[in-house]
């Protein structure tokens, strides 16, 4: 899964506010190269924007999560690919 | 980016390296209004009554962005149009245009195995109850009559709503050909090879009917709508 489809994805667990299931919160198995906000003049900072770089186009999840931001409900990525099936049990 | 019911089916996609997710066509789950454009292709003449197909129709038109356009195929009853056959029907007997999936030595042996001998499998009639009501009805089965028929590959439709023998061929999975509406031999002669048959349900849509689902939404306009290879189809804008 790139970020660039990260981005449109949503969670449909029923009940959620209106735009209460994005954005998805991406978990993986090992920490992120990012720190968590943007750093002050980061336009400036070409190791910093290397790394964004690196982040939107160059990298895939292959394995990990989709974490609703409401529900908290937990999709699985799996070989690249999200599983966002509901189950009997969020409906 | 694609998506689809099966998770397997998915995975080869995510092997190919195409972007692509598992879900089912009623809730799909991408932010309304962010697409461009989308197509349903053979997706929607798999749901079970009319109110789950125009369901698909409506999450389908969610996903649009104003002024986006959607393009929906689905199976067509009229397997033969304006005296034209379809491929579907025009690949019987042995007459193969193409060799797409027709790689296996079982199903390239000539249709003419489904003959009078296997009649009885011809008109099996399965006891799976159908929940809609029937509205509409082209010609084929009594309104009344709700259990579902098992078709014969490449022969023409007598029921909107049947179930369509799909055979797992040992390791290698057949794909259903979208837009061609191509399947593997449905003969029943392969049991020497005890490979498993499934029954997937259709509903095939009439001349119109298509059209007149999307007509129902008051939020896409139907653009263009016609036959293509044994389906209908349309054309949809989002309003």
């Amino acid at each position: 899964m790139k970020l660039l489809t990260h981005n449109l994805l949503s969670s449909h667990v029923p009940g959620l506010r209106p735009g209460g299931g994005f954005p998805l919160r991406i978990e993986l198995g090992h920490p992120s190269e990012l720190p968590p906000e943007p750093i002050p003049n980061f336009e400036a900072d070409e190791e910093f924007l290397r790394r964004v770089h690196h982040v939107l186009l160059e990298v895939e999840v292959l394995e990990g999560s989709l974490q609703c931001p409401d529900s908290g409900r937990r999709f699985p990525i799996s070989k690249g690919v999200p599983n966002l099936l509901l189950t009997e049990d969020d409906a | 980016i694609g998506c689809d019911r099966s998770k397997n089916l998915v995975d080869i996609c995510g092997e190919k390296h195409f972007q692509a997710f598992v879900c089912d066509a009623l809730s799909v789950p991408i932010r309304s209004g962010s697409c461009d454009a989308c197509i349903s292709i053979a997706v929607i003449h798999h749901f079970s009554t009319a109110e789950r197909r125009v369901a698909t129709i409506r999450e389908l038109a969610r996903l649009l962005r104003p002024g986006g356009s959607a393009l929906i195929y689905v199976w067509a009853m009229e397997q033969e149009y304006k005296n034209q056959k379809s491929k579907y029907l025009k690949e019987k007997n042995g007459n193969k245009n193409k060799d797409k999936e027709m790689n296996t030595g079982a199903a390239q042996r000539p249709l003419s195995d489904q003959g009078p001998e296997n009649s009885s499998q011809d008109s099996a009639w399965s006891d799976q109850l159908l929940n809609d009501s029937k509205d509409e009805n082209c010609g084929a089965k009594p309104a009344a009559d709700f259990r579902l028929p098992v078709h014969t590959n490449r022969t023409s439709f007598h029921s909107q709503d049947l179930l369509v023998p799909w055979h797992l061929k040992g390791g290698t999975k057949k794909k259903e050909e979208s837009l061609d509406t191509e399947l593997v031999s449905g003969s029943f002669k392969e049991s020497q090879e005890l490979s498993p048959v499934f029954h997937r349900y259709y509903h095939v849509f009439c001349e119109g009917e298509l059209e007149a689902v999307c007509r129902s939404l008051d939020c896409v306009r139907v653009q263009k709508s016609y036959y293509d290879q044994g389906n209908w189809c349309v054309i949809l804008e989002k309003l």
